[in-house]
């Protein structure tokens, strides 16, 4: 449900202070855009079928009563496609939207890293050799006395085949834990490649096509397998390799990062790497120097949405804010450009920034907005790309209106728990280890580990689902890691610092939290990171003594403001991984019952992991408490138990039974 | 820096030196803090660590939870 005409839009002052500043300017923005257009209620439930000319068709269910058998036969599209499998083929069709986007952030990678391994992208360099040899151990990639770069060529080609790979299974499924790996290939959801299962869904959803929701929706699970273990997680592999892998750092966050004496670039949308090359440009000083000469006293980058997650984890750079703060860093005045790549940017920018003198530099031929500039990157010539575009704010400087307004509010947050600083974090240099985690989740310090992900949406109180929750599940000793827009919120208020243990986490988390010198709220990346999450699960596994799947770990993972298709595909991966997953704002198969039932309960049954849909944030993180405390008692680790030590006569009488 | 040290009564104990007025903040400044890996110089250690610490897929002996007598 929408907050309101008179309802409080965000609990962030600065996007509050910024929504009246926009009133009060006459600026257009999804805020306001939100209040004047509902939701369509038939599409919102899955029920309406726009795939063939013979409709579109709506099949909504009656509303605030119970079909009868006579309606529920009746309620079918014109090919007589029955509400089940409209809602299983708009749902499928979301996951395979979520798994193209985060593939062709993958590939794009892919490419770039065997271009730079051929010498072809020269302003790139491979940053993080240890990563690159863990690849190649994966992948089975010579190591011997080679150079990177040779490694780098074979493991290039290897990465760029799993996108138009026909047969056999994808690499990274072997990372897995054996037996997640045999539930997949039981179920036949282990993916080929990465593109024939996005095109196989458009095709299985295509008029007349598959038309057994049962089958259609297990096969979403094969295209979200693709995304999670495939395209996303080749895109976080490489970038490590290419930019570093994330380790702790201390930076800050909202929009009161922006300054009133220096050229503002935003760097918005999700592929990092013209924001890592404006790192660079920005910073030189004849860059600085040109600025000066503008009349600004430097230049200052800050990021948006998950680019800026990106710059965050491995430079530093501040972050104005998350996605519904995009058009508002504009209405501040003070930004000279909005730099954008791909996903998740708003057309209406173009409006906003109409308003003021903020360019907005489109700068990837994927993704054009009509009334902003184009600047094409190219990564051939990365750093000339980059000085054109600082460049092009830099001027715009002496163009900037007398109408700012920053609002005084940021947060300090710590980002960059990747994986493999996690694992470093809790065992050190000499013998890294999930070991830690494991025995507090044992030991009854730490209840469980929850993920809360995703973006946000105007249809529910900016950033109050992702605090509610993230506060509730803390207090009750649950950890939680965070990517995306959530991410964002919680660093805003300010649950991404140690001290916050103290604060919010129950007794058993923060002694932990405060034991290793952790936030009890971990910065784990951008979006297409939610891979490393899947990472972090299977060390679990295998470190031993909460399983032997991922199904059977205390986790639970949760989108409370999801928008985006890349949400649901990253939902279904999550579930399809053997995780329970809630999302909250609204629920797209609720048109159909027996889809629902599927999603919610079926797929616990076949995956071990299955969807829930809860709006209410508290409700939807006890839901997640009561799945981590039913893991626990099935592992037997629900109740203290005394600890005995056993001597040599007491062993030999074990190893005899 | 010098620090001056004070002695003050702690709750359990008789009586400690705490920084007083020299305690300095906890915030890091450098650049380079945090950045663990690359105290991991040459490939030769990187491997090793990759067999120790990320043993859960390099090890040549771990097994952890997926040490079974009938494979999956």
């Amino acid at each position: 449900m929408s907050p309101g005409k008179n309802e409080i839009k965000s609990i962030d002052p600065a996007t509050l202070e910024m929504i009246e500043k926009a009133a009060q300017e006459g600026v257009p923005n999804a805020f306001e855009r939100a209040e004047r257009i509902s939701p369509c209620p038939i599409g919102a439930d899955g029920n309406c079928c726009s795939i063939c000319a013979m409709g579109p068709c709506r099949v909504p269910l009656p509303r605030a009563r119970e079909e009868t058998p006579e309606e529920k036969k009746r309620r079918r599209g014109v090919c007589g496609a029955t509400a089940e499998t409209i809602a299983a083929r708009n749902f499928v069709r979301k996951i395979a939207a979520g798994t193209a986007s985060h593939g062709d952030h993958g590939r794009v990678m892919a490419k770039l890293f065997l271009d730079i391994a051929e010498g072809k992208a020269p302003g790139y360099q491979i940053k993080d050799e240890q990563k690159l040899l863990s690849l190649a151990l994966d992948l089975g990639v010579k190591i011997g006395d080679r150079s990177n770069e040779e490694i780098a060529v074979d493991l290039g080609k290897l990465l760029v085949n799993e996108f138009g790979k026909q047969e056999g299974e994808l690499l990274f499924l072997k990372r897995a834990p054996l037996k997640r790996q045999e539930i997949w290939r039981k179920w036949g959801i282990a993916p080929r490649g990465i593109d024939i299962e996005v095109a196989e869904a458009m095709h299985r959803t295509h008029m007349g096509t598959d038309q057994e929701y049962h089958d259609l929706l297990n096969f979403g699970s094969k295209v979200g397998l693709a995304d999670g273990w495939g395209g996303s997680m080749i895109g976080t592999e490489i970038q490590d390799i290419i930019f570093g892998t994330p380790a702790p750092l201390l930076s800050q966050i909202n929009l009161g990062v922006l300054k009133e004496d220096e050229v503002n670039i935003i760097i918005h949308g999700h592929e990092p790497q013209l924001a890592e090359m404006l790192a660079v440009a920005s910073q030189e000083p004849e860059m600085i120097a040109y600025a000066k000469s503008k009349g600004a006293k430097g230049i200052n980058l800050a990021g948006m949405c998950c680019t800026a997650n990106e710059m965050l984890m491995r430079h530093g750079v501040p972050i104005a804010g998350n996605f519904l703060q995009q058009e508002l860093a504009i209405v501040t005045g003070a930004v000279e450009a909005m730099v954008v790549d791909v996903q998740c940017i708003m057309q209406g920018l173009a409006d906003t920034a109409n308003c003021y003198h903020t360019k907005v530099i489109t700068t990837d031929a994927r993704a054009k907005i009509q009334g902003a500039v184009h600047m094409q990157f190219d990564e051939h010539h990365a750093i000339e790309s980059a000085r054109a575009i600082v460049r092009a704010a830099v001027d715009n400087f002496v163009n900037r209106g007398s109408n700012v307004r920053i609002p005084n509010h940021k947060a300090d947050m710590i980002a960059g728990f990747s994986h493999e600083t996690i694992n470093y974090l809790l065992g050190g240099m000499f013998r890294a280890s999930y070991r830690p985690l494991n025995d507090n989740i044992i030991n009854g310090r730490i209840r469980g580990v929850a993920g809360v992900v995703g973006c946000n949406n105007p249809r529910t109180i900016h950033d109050q689902g992702n605090l509610l929750m993230v506060k509730e599940l803390i207090k009750n000793d649950v950890l939680v890691l965070q990517t995306g827009c959530m991410a964002m919120a919680s660093g805003k208020a300010g649950l991404m610092v140690p001290e916050a243990a103290a604060e919010f986490a129950g007794p058993g988390l923060a002694s932990v939290c405060e034991a290793v010198g952790i936030p009890p709220v971990l910065h784990v990346g951008a979006c297409i990171d939610n891979s490393r999450l899947l990472i972090a699960a299977t060390a679990m596994v295998k470190d031993g003594g909460l399983g032997d799947d991922i199904s059977d770990l205390p986790v639970a993972g949760a989108a409370p403001e999801w928008m985006s298709e890349k949400a649901i595909a990253i939902g279904q991966y999550f579930v399809s991984s053997g995780v329970f997953t809630v999302f909250g704002t609204t629920w797209p198969t609720v048109g159909s019952k027996e889809a629902t039932e599927f999603l919610f309960k079926d797929m616990e049954q076949m995956y071990g992991g299955m969807w829930a849909f809860e709006p209410d944030p508290v409700k939807a993180a006890h839901m997640m408490i009561d799945h981590i405390d039913k893991k626990r008692k099935a592992l037997g680790i629900d109740k203290a138990r005394e600890r005995v030590l056993y001597d040599m006569a007491m062993r030999r009488e074990l190893e005899a039974v | 820096m010098t620090y001056q040290l004070e002695k003050k009564s702690a709750p359990g104990r008789d009586e400690v030196e705490v920084l007083g007025p020299t305690f300095e903040e906890g915030k890091p400044e450098d650049d380079e803090m945090g950045r663990w890996r690359q105290k991991i110089a040459s490939r030769a250690d990187r491997l090793k660590y990759l067999e120790t610490a990320e043993r859960y897929w390099y090890g040549k002996e771990w097994y952890g939870s997926e040490k079974r007598k009938t494979p999956a």
